[in-house]
């Protein structure tokens, strides 16, 4: 049997009194494609957060390909190999092409590479045209999809989207919608936070559902 | 009393290359700005960790900070004094009435003001700043200089209100400079003497020259940020 991307044995997490979730056993395949629903208040983006090492804050163990790590203490390896991306993404400001290359930079990918992934990630995103322009200037939907952008381009091996398509009109919901198609075609791993219908009757999305502090898994 | 012919004296002794007006003007510029320049890192740095660090004590550290403000300059001279003079404990760096006692004293009036104007900006930097970084593969340094970057407007005042403090100081500059015709005369100190002696021309000759500097200053800030700093 091959060892999942990510498993996460016995998770609780506590607001004060409260249970927000207890997790007994979860598994995340490599190159699968997730969506996670649940109502308002169930605990999605908190789980994400957790998952992105933003929230240590929980009981419970979490394995990367096997190899344990804490709850907000993850090692650089891990911290890398997972990228969170916000329900209303922060883009730095500096122009788009800047923004891309950000965690690549970080990476020490060499310049011709780096340059090579900026271009390919701004294509992919229908963006090349926007490139040199300022974030302040893009509409909610290019926002998005630069976010995946600069997201998909670091490669990384567990893509977290938190409500991608929340407060987007009609136009870039489509747009974004496509690149979740592509991203799951491309065989990301990638798991999904969201209400949007559309989004959770995508084919080939498995579904994790969040409610009553339990969570649930249904192939797609 | 007439204004128009001191004033007339004034800008004749700017166009004249006067020395001793000059001399005071080049000081007073370099050492502030070297002040500055000595103490922006550091007091950025700590800004930065008193904004984003939770640790006992932390708030009584921003509050005595934010007292420093406050901090009446000559008492600031005082305390450099009694550190540079003879007897004191740096006496034997015979710091004392040069330029670099004046230096010290502006970078203690600076500490404050930028370390408060940095807590206030880094406190209103959006959240996600940080976490976005970090999410990219920022370590928490590399995190922290991009959520600086971020904010650099803010940043930049500080070091614009931090100079400006700076070039426009009078106690502590006479206190620990000593006032020393072509040695720790700046343009405040100079400001002060010529008009207790009754030579208003110099006064308002080197008052322009400060307005100027502020100005300029200022000016450039809000080149600096263009459309970034409107918003």
């Amino acid at each position: 049997m091959s060892v999942p991307l990510l498993r996460l044995h016995g998770v609780r997490k506590v607001y004060g009194p409260r249970l927000l979730f207890a997790i007994g056993n979860l598994a995340i395949e490599a190159g699968g494609a997730y969506v996670l629903t649940g109502p308002n208040g169930s605990g999605k983006t908190t789980l994400m957060r957790m998952l992105a090492g933003l929230d240590g804050d929980a009981d419970g163990s979490l394995e990367f390909r096997g190899i344990p790590a804490s709850f907000g203490a993850f090692p650089d390896r891990l911290r890398r190999a997972i990228v969170y991306v916000h329900q209303h993404p922060y883009l730095f400001h500096t122009s788009l092409r800047h923004n891309i290359e950000y965690g690549l930079r970080r990476r020490r990918v060499p310049a011709e590479e780096r340059a090579r992934r900026v271009a390919e990630a701004l294509v992919w995103a229908g963006l090349s045209e926007r490139r040199t322009t300022p974030p302040a200037k893009l509409s909610g939907g290019e926002k998005q999809r630069a976010a995946l952008a600069r997201a998909r381009a670091l490669e990384p091996e567990l893509m977290l989207l938190d409500e991608p398509t929340s407060n987007l009109d009609s136009e870039g919901r489509a747009q974004t919608l496509a690149l979740l198609e592509q991203l799951r075609s491309e065989r990301r791993t990638v798991i999904v936070a969201c209400h949007d219908q559309e989004i959770i009757d995508l084919p080939g999305f498995a579904r994790l559902r969040l409610n009553e502090g339990r969570i649930t898994l249904q192939s797609g | 009393m007439d204004l128009l012919e001191p004033t007339r004296q004034a800008f004749a002794l700017l166009l004249s290359g006067d020395r001793a007006l000059w001399q005071s003007i080049w000081l007073s510029l370099w050492v502030s700005v070297a002040a500055i320049a000595l103490v922006a890192a550091p007091s950025i740095a700590l800004g930065f960790l008193l904004a984003k660090k939770r640790f006992p004590g932390q708030r009584a550290a921003v509050v005595l900070v934010q007292a420093l403000l406050s901090f009446p300059t000559v008492v600031i001279g005082l305390v450099i004094y009694l550190l540079l003079s003879r007897r004191g404990p740096f006496g034997s760096f015979e710091l004392l009435f040069t330029p670099w006692a004046i230096m010290l004293g502006y970078m203690m009036i600076a500490f404050p003001i930028l370390v408060v104007f940095t807590i206030s900006a880094v406190q209103g930097a959006d959240p996600r700043v940080y976490e976005t970084a970090r999410c990219l593969g920022a370590g928490r340094i590399a995190a922290s200089l991009t959520t600086l970057w971020e904010v650099r407007f803010g940043i930049l005042a500080a070091v614009v209100n931090g100079f400006g403090r700076a070039v426009s100081e009078v106690g502590c500059a006479i206190m620990v400079g000593g006032n020393i015709a072509g040695l720790t005369r700046n343009i405040p100190t100079a400001i002060a003497l010529e008009t207790t002696k009754g030579d208003f021309a110099q006064g308002i000759a080197l008052g322009f020259v400060l307005m100027l500097v502020a100005l300029g200053v200022n000016v450039l800030l809000a080149l600096l940020q263009g459309e970034g700093g409107l918003k």
